[in-house]
């Protein structure tokens, strides 16, 4: 199943919680924010088939809901597939 | 009059770190101080997402663990007996007639001069099982947290997750317990090292990949139907308590409602940490201001300025500036050595 993710910047908490549990998939920034490191947070770069434990780790660990996961590419929008805020 | 209709100087919404810095220092200041913390403990984020990791940029620690510094705090702030309300989420808030603030939580109303909000990202919560079968049994036999160990003593105890706590939970249930299943719904378990290790060594039984799939019982659940997450069919198992441990969830929840100016999640205040509701201030992450930092340093230093504008808030003949710390507890190591002596 292909999956892509991206983190909501706007309310990550930067606790570190993604980037412990999938450092394959997740870094921080030098403020501790979070980002998708294979695209750069853009959200349009397939998490490795191999990966996808830990992207579910990620996604269920994070504690302000901000680990975004879809079968569709973001585009850079974090809240493309949420419903409206 | 009651504890409960006690109208406090000062009530500090939020027990993290920088929450419990300023009951310290409202004590310090003389106010009569009641802390409201959602969580069965206090520690906020520390507490609940990393007490063991150790944290570089506290002043006057050169590292120290998260729940080191929050042990530290709770003894500090405690030198003044602030009174303190956990596992209450704040809903409402009034100001009445009189001045005086009236906050009504899940379980009880608190009455208060000034309210300094110090909720970090929000309140925290145990994530939910996304089971329909789950909510009734909550209160009941499934428990999202533990307070008290020797409740499952002789129980046969299913806990549910693959993180740090829920090893470490079942690791410390297991001598009381007549039995512990972990279930986790992978293989691996993102745990310490060390802690897994004692797991393999434990007479806890892991179960592994499964999920909950349903709850079974009347009024409690007696039996839980767990799934295999690779399509190796169903097992029904037997328990007395089911504890899930699926780390936690925050939100600003209510206090969004409360007609406070709200930033991008954040409570803007002045100078004076004074939001746009007189009375009311906040400190610590939940705050912006213009070059706001989100540290647990900085959120150290705005405690104070709130509680002593609180103080003049409440009695305009009092001071902003408060004498030093070492004039007003009085005691010095100087003297503390000569009377052991």
């Amino acid at each position: 199943m292909t999956k892509y993710t991206i983190v909501d910047q706007d309310t990550c908490i930067a606790c570190g919680a993604c980037s412990g549990v999938a450092p394959e998939i997740y870094d921080h920034t030098d403020d501790g924010i979070s980002y998708v490191t294979i695209d750069q947070n853009e959200g349009m770069v397939e998490v490795p088939a191999e990966l996808h434990d830990d992207l579910e780790d990620a996604y269920e660990g994070c504690p302000s809901d901000s680990i975004k996961i879809s079968d569709e590419p973001f585009h850079g929008n974090a809240l493309k597939f949420s419903e409206a805020m | 009059m009651n504890v409960e209709d006690e109208v406090f100087d000062i009530t500090i919404i939020g027990g993290g770190p920088v929450g419990l810095f300023t009951a310290f220092y409202a004590g310090l200041r003389q106010a009569r101080v009641k802390v409201i913390e959602s969580l069965p403990q206090l520690g906020g984020q520390l507490s609940a997402l990393y007490p063991e990791k150790y944290i570089y940029d506290v002043a006057g620690f050169p590292k120290i663990t998260g729940q080191k510094l929050i042990d530290n705090l709770t003894e500090q702030m405690n030198q003044f007996n602030p009174v303190v309300a956990l596992d209450e989420g704040v809903e409402k808030l009034e100001k009445q007639l009189d001045g005086i603030f009236k906050i009504t939580t899940n379980s009880a109303e608190h009455f208060s001069k000034t309210i300094i909000i110090t909720a970090g990202n929000g309140a925290f919560n145990p994530r939910k099982l996304g089971l329909e079968t789950a909510d009734k049994f909550e209160g009941k036999n499934l428990h999202y947290f533990v307070s008290d160990m020797q409740k499952f003593a002789g129980k046969k105890v299913q806990l549910f997750g693959g993180g740090d706590s829920a090893v470490d939970w079942a690791l410390m249930l297991e001598p009381i317990a007549d039995e512990v299943t972990l279930i986790h719904r992978r293989d691996k378990f993102r745990a310490h090292e060390h802690s897994v290790e004692l797991l393999k060594n434990s007479k806890v039984k892991v179960m592994t990949p499964y999920v909950p799939l349903e709850f079974i019982g009347e009024d409690h659940i007696e039996h839980v139907i767990l799934e295999h997450v690779k399509g190796e069919g169903t097992k029904s198992t037997e328990v007395d308590d089911v504890i899930v441990n699926y780390g936690f969830i925050s939100s600003l929840g209510s206090i969004k409602d409360w007609g406070l100016e709200i930033e991008k999640n954040s409570i803007v205040v002045n100078s004076k940490m004074e939001t746009n509701i007189a009375g009311i201030y906040a400190a610590g992450d939940i705050c912006t201001y213009g070059g706001k930092v989100k540290l647990i340093a900085t959120g150290f230093g705005e405690a104070p300025t709130a509680v002593s504008n609180a103080k003049v808030y409440i009695d305009p003949s009092s001071k902003v500036q408060a004498p030093h710390s070492t004039s007003v507890m009085g005691e010095s190591e100087d003297k503390i050595v000569s009377v052991s002596l």
